[in-house]
């Protein structure tokens, strides 16, 4: 009985000082996620020129979004920008991560060259692209030019129809070691002796590959995907740095977007009607994945 | 237990240490209250404004030793985004640089600078600058402004290129189509430009309309009183502007690159022109200055007034600065005619005071103001003279002309609706 008391009464001082020590990030992210995340709800309902206080327009910021062309040019680019980075660095990721996790010679090397990319700050990254697509001087043009191919050189970040698909190539770039770290991290973990049980039974290596490796590094594929997801709906910096979103919006992102309309024109309320459309967006994808996931892991 | 709570203890002097700058931060406050302390920031930040405008304030603390000027300077572009921060806080900068015309008056509209009044008449700036400075400067006719330096839009040319093919500077279209032609057989590029800051694109604009529509259908259209999709707008964009780029009088690919990085192709010799604000000397390598001339840009319609691009800039002290006395006596210091002829001397701008001695002045100032002095009308520029995001979405609109200009009539019938939106 009074042993108990005793455990009781250390149990109460450990929730004391879990408290004490969660109140402080507690309050931080109420004041500074949780209130202005609700505060851009509000502003989104309002037209706001940051001078004179708000004033109440209701829906009429997000009728205007349905009619503005540079906002669906905008998420469209953002969408594109999803559909290549749940894709490309993902293949080619866990590829580089198969190939790398042998004991091959300069292995060491290989992963460090191709993790270094994400090393660089994102400006400095873009920066350098800015010049290797330089079309009078560039790298790209001058190699193309120099082995025969003069046609196939152009103005990569200077016409509307290659400027995305330039900017998103570096974002691949970027993100294609990053990846691979994950899936080496998670190679790790995968149980050698299944891997050569299945061979025992037959299993060719591309079988065992896809029905006893990848399903272990299913958790990490999640991990991948929704950090994929969240990373191309937020991207900015590189847009900002190589083209403001320009030629004539073919490059702009919501993010960007934002940027202009909030910081530029002043349009508080209509910014914060984007960033909303934002938020809402990367929210259905990632609850709908994520609920995918959940459903399947119970089926198993 | 006593672990426990020196841990606690640990962790919250950790997570606390990050606020320490802001307690000690509370000093500083204190010294800005001072009564004789005034925080002037500035966008001057290219490198060769940057070394005048320090000289300028350390002319006026020695004279004022008593003074403490606390002088920041930001990047242009920053400056822009930060500026309304600036007016609106508690204890705002006491001066601040900024442009005439439109893009002021958008401030002074919402209360947020310092009726200048009494101080453009105890300088006498009423006689010492032009009406139309004063104008200007202005918001329902009264001045929250003080102009002090300006600058022209011209077309910019390599002396020898033109030499070396036998051409003069054109005076008429047809004669500078024939210079354009010229240079194209000849295997050079008339002009360079970079259109990856759009702005660029913005001067063909506003000097194309005005030559060819007169300057008052220009600021009309500006102030937001004409439609972007009138005739006379297309007749722009299909019969002067699209020849010129249909016969690629423009180097290729030119949304990517930067004005500055535009000039490297008229030092090298493959384009001959540029369309330009004389800031171009900023940038313009040194060595080659000497063969750099520039001429007006050509009639095209000789029964029009002539218009030309000249932006303005000055100073302006937000409403509630705490210090109005000492930020006007620096602002009258910066309008002063000794200041403005020291950076008319350093800079290469003209001043706007209008005692200022010619004598000191270079060839290329001389003809400068000449050009002004000959127009009828002066505009500040395209994003100056219209409303902020009307400039953004014009911008956007002459570069995706640039690269599809076939589309003229699509690309200003949106333009338009943009404009009915933007000024409703």
């Amino acid at each position: 009985m009074k042993s108990q008391r005793l455990v009781n009464r250390s149990r109460r001082k450990e929730t004391r000082t879990a408290f004490a020590f969660l109140l402080l990030p507690v309050t931080v992210y109420l004041i500074w996620i949780i209130g202005p995340m609700l505060y851009t709800f509000y502003l989104s309902l309002t037209e706001w020129d940051m001078f004179t206080s708000p004033t109440f327009v209701g829906l009429a910021n997000f009728r205007r979004l349905a009619a503005d062309p540079v906002f669906h040019r905008s998420l469209l680019n953002n969408l594109k920008w999803m559909v290549v980075f749940i894709t490309v660095p993902i293949a080619a990721g866990l590829s580089l991560a198969m190939v790398l996790n042998r004991k091959v010679r300069g292995s060491t090397f290989f992963k460090a060259s191709f993790f270094m990319p994400m090393v660089l700050s994102l400006v400095v990254a873009g920066l350098v692209w800015s010049w290797l697509y330089n079309p009078a001087h560039g790298l790209i043009n001058t190699v193309l030019r120099g082995i025969g191919l003069p046609q196939l050189a152009r103005g990569w970040l200077a016409n509307a129809s290659t400027v995305m698909e330039s900017i998103i190539a570096v974002g691949v770039w970027r993100q294609v070691g990053y990846v691979m770290v994950f899936y080496l991290a998670g190679l790790q973990s995968v149980n050698k002796d299944l891997v050569d049980a299945s061979r025992v039974d037959g299993a060719g290596s591309w079988k065992s590959f896809r029905h006893v490796v990848l399903p272990q590094l299913a958790p990490i594929t999640t991990v991948v995907i929704v950090i994929s997801i969240i990373d191309s709906l937020r991207v900015f910096a590189l847009v900002a740095v190589m083209t403001d979103g320009g030629p004539h919006n073919a490059s702009n992102v919501l993010a960007n977007y934002i940027y202009l309309t909030g910081f530029q024109w002043y349009q508080m309320g209509y910014a914060a009607a984007i960033a909303v459309v934002l938020f809402l967006l990367a929210f259905v994808f990632i609850v709908f994945y994520l609920s995918r996931i959940a459903r399947e892991e119970d089926h198993a | 237990m006593k672990r426990n709570r020196k841990l606690v203890m640990a962790a919250l002097t950790l997570l606390l240490l990050p606020a320490a700058p802001f307690l000690f931060a509370g000093g500083q406050q204190e010294v800005e209250d001072e009564k004789n302390v005034i925080v002037y920031n500035s966008f001057l930040s290219d490198p060769d404004a940057r070394v005048v405008d320090e000289a300028l304030v350390e002319m006026y603390q020695d004279r004022n030793p008593h003074v403490t000027v606390v002088h920041s300077i930001v990047a242009h572009e920053t400056y822009k985004d930060a500026l309304p921060a600036y007016l609106r806080a508690e204890n705002p900068p006491d001066v601040l640089t900024w442009m005439a015309g439109e893009t002021m008056r958008f401030y002074a509209e919402r209360d947020l600078l310092l009726d200048l009044t009494d101080l453009w008449a105890d300088e006498s700036w009423d006689e010492d600058y032009t009406e139309g400075f004063r104008e200007l400067s202005s918001y329902e006719g009264v001045p929250y402004f003080v102009p002090t330096n300006y600058y022209w839009w011209a077309v910019y040319y390599q002396k020898s290129v033109f030499e070396e093919h036998g051409l003069e500077p054109p005076e008429t279209w047809d004669e500078f189509l024939e210079v354009c032609e010229t240079l194209k057989a000849n295997g050079v590029t008339p002009f360079t430009i970079g259109t990856r800051g759009r702005w660029t694109a913005g001067g063909w604009f506003d000097i194309l309309n005005m030559r060819v529509n007169g300057p008052e259908f220009h600021m009309s259209l500006m102030d937001g009183n004409e439609s972007y999709n009138d005739p006379r707008v297309l007749d722009v964009f299909e019969n002067y502007w699209r020849p010129l780029i249909d016969n690629g009088y423009f180097i290729d690919d030119a949304a990517a690159y930067s004005w500055s990085e535009a000039i490297p192709f008229m030092t090298s010799g493959e384009a001959a022109m540029f369309l330009m604000g004389d800031f171009i000397r900023d940038a313009y390598p040194a060595e080659y200055e000497d063969d750099l001339g520039f001429f007006q840009f050509p009639i095209i319609d000789p029964n029009i007034p002539v218009g030309i691009d000249a932006p303005t800039d000055g100073f302006m002290i937000p409403a509630n600065t705490r210090n109005p006395e000492l930020a006007k006596d620096f602002v009258a210091f910066m309008g002063s005619l000794e200041a403005q002829e020291y950076m008319a001397q350093e800079l290469g701008r003209l001043g706007t005071h209008s005692k200022i001695d010619r004598s000191i002045l270079t060839e290329s100032q001389i003809q400068g103001i000449e050009l002004v002095e000959s127009a009828d009308v002066v505009a500040q520029f395209y994003g100056r003279d219209t409303h902020d995001e009307m400039q953004d979405r014009g911008y956007d609109a002459f570069v995706e002309f640039w690269e599809n200009t076939g589309d003229a009539q699509r690309i200003l019938d949106r333009l338009e609706e943009d404009r009915v939106r933007i000024f409703q």
